[in-house]
């Protein structure tokens, strides 16, 4: 079979053929007894209806972290897309026996939404359209108010600097390094926030469905 | 402190995805090998999971995911392979022949003269300036095939392929730049409908040059995971056939 091949914009570069990717396997089909597997074994056969009963369950949450993360519904579209037809694509990244299918397809969104934040192109298109102010206040209301009593009380126990600080990383996408920049810290005092903050959720949290 | 102890401790910045730089390809790196971390990153990850309440699955949200993976999505370009229709209880024709025919049916399209143009390469063209006029020169050359990839009538690229196998893509000001981690990626048709990476032209591409020296029915442009792929799990932006 012939094969070709694509330069880069300039001559005299080394052509790069195309090949496969390899994405890590941390995430790996096993304890096929739970209904998450289940519907991922399905979704690996090709069934369609169980990607659709998927998306009807967490689509919702898909597209709230999404748009939290980006405020911007046709980026935020685009991520809930990406999540679902990448799950498709490649169900076996995930293993039930590592946590929930909620849990796994949030991850994806999540970081894909961090990556929109952080490009330049996006950057651009949010800055032509900024959120209203009011509407995230508001937004921000009912986000807290929809989350479970338990998850609640694990945030009202936070300190406001944990508080703050876990926010902005997850909501606004944020790395540490900015979060510091933005609350005028040091970037040590920021990780130690975020790290004391995690652990305290994660104690007050588990066993709690998600 | 151990090197595991430093990255366990940056589990919960990972898991928030708030990790840049090295500290980010150091955790990822080692979680590939370590299994403590792995376990611990679920705790973490669970937790951001409950941070997001659940709300209603968005009004036409399946449409546009049905739709991405109904049109090969996820059969790979030219790999026939047989998918039972869940609803008719009977084989139906693979994706990837989908795919060909949704090629094929653009190729009419064009073939029909709604859309198609072949004008000049200067016309509307950004990227490097010497791939371009070098792409112009070929345009002109006895037997050189050129086409447009066409979204909604405007031009996003145009494809040139001389006899002698030089081929230039030159995308124009309204191909849409993708995410990081996708890339737009070259596909050429054969004549016996074979389909065959041309090459990767990254999420926001320029002007490149490709080298081809079979016979070619066509040219298929397709959205893919960063790096590219060998067969295409990505859909399909445009198709472009000879003028």
């Amino acid at each position: 079979m012939q094969s070709a091949r694509l330069q880069s914009g300039h001559y005299g570069n080394v052509a790069y053929l195309t090949s496969p990717v390899h994405v890590s396997a941390a995430w790996s089909m096993s304890d096929s007894n739970t209904p998450d597997a289940l519907l991922a074994e399905r979704v690996a056969n090709r069934d369609q209806f169980a990607l659709e009963a998927l998306f009807e369950q967490y689509g919702g949450a898909v597209k709230a972290v999404a748009l939290r993360v980006l405020r911007n519904e046709a980026l935020a579209d685009d991520v809930v897309q990406d999540t679902f037809v990448g799950f498709w694509n490649a169900p076996e990244k995930y293993d039930a026996g590592r946590g929930s299918l909620r849990t796994f397809l949030l991850t994806i969104a999540h970081r894909r939404a961090v990556d929109i934040v952080r490009s330049e192109v996006a950057r651009a298109r949010r800055e032509e359209k900024p959120p209203d102010p009011d509407h995230y206040d508001v937004a921000d209301e009912v986000w807290t108010r929809n989350l479970a009593e338990q998850v609640r009380n694990a945030l009202d126990e936070l300190a406001e600097g944990e508080r703050e600080a876990i926010s902005l990383a997850y909501f606004s996408g944020l790395s540490y390094v900015e979060v510091a920049k933005r609350l005028g810290e040091p970037e040590g005092t920021v990780k130690s926030r975020i790290r004391s903050g995690m652990k305290k959720l994660a104690a007050s949290l588990s066993g709690a469905t998600a | 402190m151990t090197n595991h102890n430093l990255l366990h401790e940056l589990l919960p910045l990972y898991a928030l995805d708030s990790l840049e730089g090295d500290e980010l390809h150091a955790v990822r790196s080692h979680l590939h090998s370590c299994d403590t971390c792995l376990r611990e990153l679920a705790r973490y990850s669970a937790v951001t999971s409950k941070l997001v309440p659940d709300e209603p699955a968005p009004t036409h949200g399946w449409e546009r995911i049905a739709s991405a993976i109904g049109n090969g999505a996820d059969i790979p370009l030219g790999r026939a392979s047989e998918v039972i229709d869940l609803e008719e209880g009977r084989p139906r024709a693979s994706r990837a022949v989908t795919l060909l025919t949704a090629m094929a049916a653009v190729a009419a399209l064009v073939f029909a003269g709604i859309a198609l143009a072949q004008r000049s390469l200067l016309n509307d063209l950004t990227g490097d300036s010497a791939v371009i006029a070098a792409a112009e020169q070929a345009a002109s050359s006895p037997g050189a095939y050129v086409g447009d990839f066409l979204v909604d009538g405007s031009s996003i690229a145009q494809v040139v392929l001389t006899e002698d196998g030089h081929g230039f893509v030159v995308p124009t000001e309204d191909l849409e730049p993708l995410m990081p981690q996708r890339t737009y990626q070259l596909w050429v048709i054969t004549s016996d409908e074979q389909v065959i990476s041309g090459g990767v032209l990254g999420n926001e591409p320029r002007a490149s040059t490709f080298t081809w020296t079979g016979d070619v029915s066509g040219f298929a442009l397709t959205r893919e995971v960063a790096g590219g792929v060998v067969i295409s799990e990505g859909d399909v932006v445009a198709v472009a056939t000879e003028a």
